[in-house]
């Protein structure tokens, strides 16, 4: 009732803010990102994630934090689109879809870790939470960069949170924790892949992009 | 057949011949002692492998064959070692397997692959019998892989699993055809050059990293480079003279972990020709007391770069003495 009010509310208010494509800064930006740095960042935030993660699952304490834990997907909603993919599909993809696929994807992760952090019991959490966070949009951004100049349309800012309402227990609740940093996790690692894979079909750009204070 | 657990005791029957009838027991062909019979049982105690074998009992006198068995001693299997491993990403994975001790009679691996709620199958290696190969039917997956390896003989059985991400898995066969050559006039470079290992399916867009390294034969201590891209890479330090050992690794740019090192190479980087083949040398009396394999240069040339100081000569060139004393350092 009241907490799937809320729930709506923050995730809308707290997912308009990202949604601030390169336009803005486009008289920083000049000719365009770099793909390469993009790549960085990825790899920037799988290591800042699998920090972030230890003590997020830690917090929320066993069998989250036990390496073999390997619970079966519940028939829930997916809030997050999954990073799991066919080969050939995968391979087949276009660049604008490639990166519109991972700029939808981090947006929404995005808005789920910010809900997270005003949720969080400890201070430490908070903090890495709201650092991983400022990382996090920091990518959607350098996304957005990357897909402005190569002349693509940004996709539209991430929905309100479809079907599923939260979680009824407690439990359920650190399961969705669980999975969403599965999530998170499973798609730096593909986004690695992605870019990769454009650095070969799109030469990059060689611009340094001054990045806003947000954050950083 | 019949099946004995090393240690067990093993009784036989001679067939439907009554408790107390006359019977021979035979092993193999030899006669056995009447000391292992009870009536016309054979009881064989605390058995061992050496006893395995075709036993035969006949009727005492008409010497009919009355029963035949083969016991074959041996024990149940312990716990079976699975490995698996993606060293071609990202078409998919292969398991292997293999028990820690033999059991002396045949065994039956079942393996099962899991992933969420697919069961997957795992197609047999042409060649190996203990592997099995899966193809990935989704990649980046949240879903762990769930492989258990199952193993029955007639004695007992025993199983392992084994639990792990999609990206843990993925170890790169070394890199290939890794060739090191000396760089002409350049005295302390050598050229590496390799390629990527022929089982890795798409390096475009699964780049592969790779780490070099290198020492001098003489030495311990390796020196290491890694290089993020290309299949190349000269040296710039080494010791002039020396014979260098060099191995390269591969991985995945992102993802999992190092491969095994190449196929050891040897190279010595370019020295100048000492010029001992002129007249000069042979009409000059410095004969050097040198037992390396060429003749003495000129006394002009012994100070050359160190050339003949790899060798062990006894010539020692009080200009050149700054040379001497560096490499003089590895002879400690």
């Amino acid at each position: 009732g009241d907490s799937w009010g809320i729930f709506t509310f923050l995730c809308a208010a707290l997912c308009n803010l990202p949604a601030l494509p390169a336009l803005n800064c486009s008289e920083e930006l000049g000719a365009g990102q770099s793909i390469q740095q993009t790549y960085d960042l990825t790899r920037y935030l799988e290591h800042q994630l699998r920090t972030l993660a230890g003590t997020y699952l830690n917090y929320l304490g066993p069998p989250f934090n036990e390496p073999d834990f390997n619970p079966p997907r519940l028939a829930r909603a997916e809030r997050v689109p999954s990073a799991t993919v066919d080969l050939d599909l995968w391979r087949g993809l276009t660049d604008n879809a490639r990166l519109a696929a991972n700029y939808r994807a981090y947006s929404r992760l995005l808005c789920y870790l910010r809900v997270l952090d005003g949720q969080v019991g400890t201070a430490e959490l908070r903090h890495r939470l709201a650092h991983f966070c400022a990382s996090l949009q920091g990518l959607v951004l350098s996304i957005g960069g990357v897909m402005s100049s190569l002349g693509y349309p940004l996709p539209a800012g991430p929905p309100a949170p479809s079907g599923a309402p939260p979680a009824s227990n407690d439990f359920l609740k650190k399961m969705d924790d669980f999975w969403l940093l599965k999530e998170l996790q499973t798609w730096l690692w593909r986004s690695a892949k992605d870019f990769n894979r454009l650095k070969k079909r799109v030469p990059p750009a060689v611009v340094t992009l001054r990045l806003e204070a947000r954050g950083f | 057949f019949q099946y004995a657990r090393v240690g067990a005791d093993v009784t036989m029957k001679c067939g439907s011949m009554d408790w107390d009838a006359a019977v021979t027991w035979t092993v193999n062909g030899t006669d056995i002692d009447e000391s292992h019979l009870n009536g016309s049982y054979l009881i064989l105690k605390n058995v061992d492998l050496m006893q395995s074998g075709q036993y035969f009992c006949y009727e005492g006198s008409s010497w009919h064959l009355k029963y035949q068995t083969y016991l074959r001693v041996g024990t149940p299997p312990k716990e079976p070692v699975l490995m698996c491993r993606s060293n071609n990403y990202p078409k998919g994975f292969y398991c292997s397997w293999h028990l820690p001790t033999p059991t002396y009679i045949p065994n039956i691996f079942n393996i099962s692959v899991i992933h969420g709620t697919k069961e997957m199958v795992c197609e047999k290696d042409a060649v190996l019998k203990n592997r099995c190969h899966i193809r990935y039917l989704q990649l980046f997956s949240t879903v762990k892989y769930k492989v258990t390896l199952t193993v029955t003989n007639a004695l007992g059985k025993n199983f392992t699993t084994l639990t792990f991400d999609e990206f843990a898995i993925v170890k790169p066969d070394p890199p290939e055809s890794v060739v090191a050559k000396p760089v002409p006039n350049n005295p302390r470079r050598l050229e590496v050059s390799w390629q990527n290992p022929s089982s890795w399916p798409d390096p475009e867009s699964f780049p592969l990293k790779f780490f070099l390294r290198y020492r001098p034969l003489i030495l311990d201590q390796w020196q290491h480079v890694e290089l993020s891209d290309g299949t190349s890479h000269t040296i710039t330090d080494a010791y002039a003279g020396k014979e260098y050992i060099i191995q390269v690794a591969a991985k995945d740019n992102d993802i999992g972990t190092w491969s095994d090192w190449s196929v050891a190479v040897h190279a010595t980087p370019w020295t100048e020709e000492p010029k001992h083949l002129t007249t000069e040398a042979q009409i000059t009396e410095t004969t050097s007391a040198s037992t390396s394999s060429f003749m003495a240069p000129p006394t002009t040339k012994i100070c050359d770069k160190g050339a003949m100081v790899g060798s062990g000569a006894v010539a020692v060139c009080w200009t050149a003495g700054l040379v001497v004393a560096a490499y003089s350092v590895l002879f400690i």
